[in-house]
């Protein structure tokens, strides 16, 4: 029995609301590639950036060729042997090639206290060799391309093995999404010529990939790990299955309250394209339903909710609302067609953190609220309180801060802007990301009020679970197309698996 | 003029629209394009403005701004700024007067007094840094208070009175003095352009400066020790701000409390106007050279030309626009403000 | 630098103000006098924008010495350059005075004068203004709590200097002049007294160009310059609204070897100016005498409270009056700075020049 290269104990590491590792333990062998799988939320980045350092965990340890160790940072990480290759990319657009791949590590190349530009780039030169990147080193990484950036990504990773003695480990979080083909299977190639130097862990929705390019495979699902596998033994399917899991909760997204829609379509969208986003997308909305989108990461399904709500422009096709053509150049468009969105982003772009719960309410339906140059601030706040007995929100008074208020109540709040907006097509962008069990149930059950009074709503869901659990349809997306729609009645509602079969 | 601005400008955004290279290569020399089209107008209307001497007495106007400007542009380009300019040559100003001969204090250590400026501008630099990152006070409130404690402190020590310089030595070493017809001081800008350039190009504080400015998470992440850069950076700042106090005591042979008043201003427009992105990560201390010069280009074409001085502020102020409007690549900006 | 001129009052001074505050909080922005000998009740003060400029420290001293001849206590109050500050200044001292309070104030802005004339007289105190106030606000009308308004006729005294340094260059050829901030009250007079000078030559001296450079040093610097450029040796003399922006010019001659060649005038009388005059550099510059009206805006009010005399019964031109600048030249520098002008603080009026004029 060797002795992993790297390994974790027992880690656990929590978040306000979310339990983003529970008691995960994990170990990878000498020239080991190990894939990493698990749904959006399962907890996969969050295990990356505790082994880079980014994250202390709560509970457990960590160990680096059998000793224990505590990695304080990214730069600590590195000089361990551990380097990580980001899902967003961490390349300088101001810097160049070869100072972004030694960023942070230009000792080597000072000379009474000078850097020498040339060694550097001939390094680098090297660096890149590795990724069969031909691109000047002393060229701003802000000049290349998505793709060639990516490369110099993972050539700033790479750079570990060079410079550090003995075995080191690559941790790749999604390295291929921006990928083509061709660029997918030369990294897989410069994987396995390095195996000898190296380790890896590989994280991939692309479960083909991951069985392809893996010698093992963890699933992860809700912060905990459930499966170790051998990849000769698995297969895509058995996979899909593990990521899935538990059976569907009834009670749980409300079924029993699930209205048939009304046949009047209020929202139609046809052969929407935004290039680099998504393509031909068709469907209707009609009044009273929820409709799911369901796609990973880079499936457009959240660009295609920002073209719905006029926040970005789309390049093609059309909107209809209510069977008006519209056109939306600013949200203030869509929400006076009575479009709204809750984004993913509470805090960067629906709510005013510094505003009161009232003020924030009425932010966008304030004209309703104005005679002449004044404010009735009486009736704000009499429209405010209503909506806090309504929605239960948990707040000291309507001039509390929205900022101080919890996920879940912050939500709700988001929830009544847009209801006092008199919005009747609601898209919620991940409605639950990071709040408690106790308030998302709160917002489910909003969900179903909303549609009982006629609302109808596009649903981005945190999980699988919870976009089948809620939607009347859904349409499920792969690389910006609609790959397949199922219709979801209450009992009889879709399995995961074939969602997702659908889905990568 | 105006309308070739104003023309320059919008051929400029079809450009940006158009996309590719050649708007970026555009975007990097727009400041040089700018400056070129100045003195080329200004030389057409009066051609006395090629003359060897009025360059001359441009690159003397030119120096202490420079020098100034070598300061705030690192620190620009870490992403934060610097108001304390004023304040901090103030000081600088005063003590390097009260250390050569004077009529205030009985010192007299001649030429020593100025790394006594640098090192006293130095150290405001790196208590600037110090307050800023330690009790994560915002740059601009940090630095804004400094300098005005900077001027109170030298209101304070001279009361209102102004220190004369008897030391003619000092000031024909940093000012007066010529060399080929070009006065010292012009000199001793160009060095302190090129340490600026080398600390920018080949130092590890020059790389990381930018790294920070770009993505302050990432440069984290990657191991730099951005607390402690940031208080380097601007010790660095007020080490030019004290060169530039010394060459100040020179130039006017005095030094006094109000010695720098409205330079902070002319420093930053040049920044900007020489493609210094405010938002940090963008730009470089040739390009804040080239800005200099623009300013000092226009006010002294300004006058050359018989400009009228109440048009003269909106010809600046036109100006200042498009430039920016020329150097930024704004449709990568998500929000402006 | 800037002058010590009046409304010099911009964004930036503000915000100087309000931090300069802090700075020189520490120095204090009122100096308690020891009592030599408590001989009256009442406080006196001279409020003003800054000790950081020789004017203002010079009316500051004057006030000083006033207090220390009557063994009153004397405060100094700073606005920085902001009319709030100046005005919860005098606010608070009025306050904790009790109204026994002798203020003479030069207000940060006119607009500030009527709101400082109307709490002293609400408090029972007595106020002398300097420079700054509006047109139709009158000492008269506040009977007996405003006692005077003092000031200096910008026109009068820029066409004597503006002589001076038409002299110096023989009477005959082209000047450039650099002027202060466009909306200033004394920036407009003193440039109307220069055109009224030229206007006299019969076209002997021809104004080649004139720019302000808002009583900046550095400004006037890099414009002075620019005309050695533009007009090379057609220069025969510069003529400076103030004494700081002659100091620029100077400078900007001397780099060019004109230093002593080109004459300069400036306004205000500040040392380096009277240097520059000793050294031959400048042709002169108008001394203010702020020693006089930081000192006599005390005596008159304490002379009225002491029952010396009546001011209600003192006609307008004691009421509204101009003071005394006095021209200083190569010829008299030397009697100048061996006999600095003395004040007498019994002859109340003996330096003023007559009732102010307001012009359009």
């Amino acid at each position: 029995m060797t002795t992993p290269v790297l390994e974790i104990r027992n880690v656990s590491k929590s978040f306000p609301g979310v339990k983003a590792l529970d008691d995960v333990s994990f170990a990878i062998n000498k020239g080991e590639v190990v894939g990493l799988i698990g749904e959006n939320g399962a907890g996969k980045s969050t295990l990356l950036k505790v082994l880079n350092g980014i994250y202390q965990p709560d509970q457990g340890s960590i160990f680096v060729d059998g000793h224990p160790v505590t990695i304080t940072s990214p730069r600590h990480a590195f000089d361990s042997g551990i380097a990580m290759v980001f899902q967003e990319q961490s390349v300088l657009p101001t810097l160049t090639v070869a100072e972004n791949i030694f960023l942070g590590r230009e000792e080597e190349f000072l000379r009474f206290g000078l850097l020498s530009k040339k060694r550097m780039n001939a390094a680098a030169t090297k660096e890149l060799a590795k990724v069969h990147l031909s691109v000047n080193p002393a060229m701003r990484c802000g000049d290349l391309s998505f793709a060639d950036r990516q490369m110099v990504e993972i050539a700033k990773a790479l750079s570990l093995d060079t410079r550090i003695k003995g075995h080191v480990t690559i941790l790749l979080d999604e390295p291929t999404s921006v990928l083509e083909k061709r660029e997918a299977d030369l990294l897989f190639s410069i994987v396995r010529d390095l195996k000898s130097r190296a380790s890896f862990v590989f994280i991939s929705h692309r479960l083909e990939e991951v069985l392809e390019i893996s010698d093992r495979v963890y699933v992860l699902r809700d912060g905990k790990s459930v499966k170790e596998l051998e990849s000769r033994d698995a297969t895509v399917k058995d996979l899909h299955q593990l990521m899935v899991g538990r059976q569907l909760h009834h009670e749980y997204y409300r079924e029993a309250r699930q209205a048939v829609p009304s046949a009047t379509t209020v929202l139609e969208v046809q052969s929407l394209t935004k290039s680099g986003s998504f393509s031909n997308i068709s469907f209707a909305l009609h009044e009273g339903e929820v409709l799911g989108i369901a796609g990973v990461i880079g499936s457009g399904r959240e660009d295609l909710a920002r073209c719905l709500a006029g926040h970005t422009p789309f390049d093609s096709g059309s909107l209809k609302v209510k069977g008006e053509q519209v056109h939306f150049s600013a949200a203030y468009d869509a929400t006076a067609k009575g479009v709204g969105l809750v984004p993913a982003e509470r805090k960067v772009e629906g709510l005013v953190a510094p505003f009161t719960v009232a003020e924030n309410m009425t932010l966008a339906a304030l004209p309703k609220f104005v005679s002449g140059f004044r404010i009735r601030f009486a009736d704000e706040n009499a429209v405010a309180r209503q909506w806090i007995e309504r929605l239960s929100i948990k707040t000291p008074s309507t001039a509390t801060m929205v900022g101080s208020l919890s996920g879940g109540n912050q939500q709700k709040v988001v929830l009544a802007k847009w209801r006092i907006a008199g919005v009747n097509i609601l898209i919620l962008d991940h409605p639950t990301r990071g709040i408690d069990v106790g308030a998302k149930e709160d917002v489910y059950e909003l969900i179903r009020d909303m549609t009982a009074e006629g609302l109808a709503v596009i649903l981005l869901g945190d999980t699988l679970e919870e976009v089948i659990g809620l939607s009347n349809r859904v349409l499920v997306m792969r690389d910006g197309e609609v790959t397949a729609t199922f219709e979801a009645a209450p009992g009889n509602k879709p399995a995961q698996v074939d969602l997702v079969s659908h889905m990568v | 003029m105006y309308q070739m601005f104003l023309g320059g400008a919008l051929r400029v955004k079809a450009a940006a629209l158009a996309g590719g290279a050649w708007s970026k290569q555009w975007r990097r020399w727009a400041p040089v394009a700018v400056l070129v089209g100045l003195c080329i107008i200004i030389g057409l209307f009066n051609p006395n403005f090629f003359g060897g001497a009025n360059f001359v007495r441009m690159l003397n106007t030119a120096a202490i701004p420079l020098v100034i400007c070598m300061g705030v542009t690192f620190v620009i380009l870490m992403g934060s700024i610097d108001l304390s300019a004023e304040g901090v040559i103030a000081i600088c100003a005063v003590a390097a007067s009260m250390l050569v001969a004077n009529d205030f204090t009985g010192i007299a250590i001649g030429l020593f007094s100025v790394p006594a400026a640098i090192l006293i501008g130095s150290l405001v630099g790196l208590l600037n840094g110090f307050i800023h990152v330690k009790f994560r006070i915002p740059s601009f409130m940090t630095t804004l208070g400094m300098g005005f404690a900077g001027i109170g402190l030298a209101t304070a020590i001279l009361g209102g009175v102004m220190v004369r310089i008897s030391d003619s030595s000092f000031r024909d070493y940093l000012s007066l003095g010529r060399v080929f017809d070009i006065p010292a001081a012009v000199y001793i800008a160009g060095v302190a352009v090129i340490v600026a350039y080398v600390i920018q190009e080949r130092t590890r504080i020059g790389r990381w400066v930018y790294a920070i400015g770009t993505d302050e998470a990432t440069a984290r992440n990657a191991g730099i020790p951005v607390d402690r850069t940031r208080i380097i950076v601007f010790g660095i700042a007020g080490a030019f701000y004290g060169l530039a106090g010394a060459l100040s005591a020179a130039q006017i042979g005095r030094g006094h409390a109000l010695i720098s008043q409205d330079r902070l201003f002319t420093a930053i427009t040049a920044i900007v106007v020489g493609g210094t992105a405010l938002s940090g990560g963008v730009g470089s201390v040739l390009n804040s050279v080239i800005g200099v010069f623009i300013v000092i280009v226009l006010t002294n074409g300004m006058v050359l030309m018989g400009i009228e001085p109440y048009v003269q502020k909106g010809v600046q102020g036109l100006l200042i626009i498009a430039a920016v409007a020329l150097a930024l690549d704004r449709s990568r900006l998500d929000v402006v403000k | 630098m800037a002058a010590i001129l009046k409304n010099t009052l911009n964004r930036r001074s503000v915000l100087k103000g309000a931090a300069g505050a802090a700075a020189v909080g520490a120095m204090g922005s009122s100096f308690p006098m020891p009592a030599i000998a408590e001989e009256t009740t009442w406080t006196l003060a001279n409020s003003l924008r800054s000790v950081a400029n020789p004017y203002h420290a010079t009316f500051a001293k004057g006030g000083e010495d006033f207090a220390k001849s009557i063994g009153a206590k004397y405060e100094v109050l700073v606005t920085e350059g902001n009319s709030e500050k100046g005005i919860a200044d005098i606010k608070a001292l009025l306050q904790r005075t009790g109204g026994k309070l002798i203020l003479n104030v030069d207000p940060n802005d006119s607009p500030d004068a009527r709101v400082i004339v109307e709490e002293v007289k609400k408090a029972g105190g007595f106020v002398v203004t300097q420079w700054n106030k509006p047109a139709d606000l009158h000492p008269w009308d506040f009977d007996p709590n405003y006692v005077a308004h003092m000031s200096f006729d910008g026109v009068p005294t820029a066409e004597a200097i503006a002589n001076e340094l038409f002299k110096a260059f023989g009477g005959e050829g082209g000047i450039v002049a650099l002027g202060g901030i466009l909306s200033n009250v004394p920036a407009i007079e003193r440039k109307l007294g220069l055109d009224n000078a030229i206007a006299k030559t019969n076209g002997k001296v021809e104004l080649l160009d004139f720019q302000p450079a808002d009583w900046n040093e550095q400004k006037a610097f890099e414009i002075t310059q620019a005309w050695l450029t533009r007009f090379g040796d057609k220069v025969k003399g510069v003529f400076a609204a103030n004494d700081g922006m002659g100091m620029g010019a100077l400078e900007a001659l001397r780099q060019n070897g004109l230093a002593g060649k080109v004459p300069v005038v400036g306004i205000d009388g500040i040392d380096a100016a009277v240097a520059a005059i000793e050294a031959g550099e400048f042709a002169g510059t108008v001394a203010w005498d702020p020693l006089w009206t930081g000192g006599m805006g005390l005596a008159i009010p304490y002379a009225h409270a002491t029952g010396k005399i009546d001011i209600t019964k003192e006609g307008h031109e004691h009421r509204e009056f101009y003071g005394t600048g006095i021209i200083v030249t190569k010829e008299t520098v030397g009697a100048f700075k061996n006999n600095p002008p003395k004040v007498d603080f019994n002859d109340l009026w003996g330096k003023a020049t007559g009732q102010i004029q307001y012009r359009g």
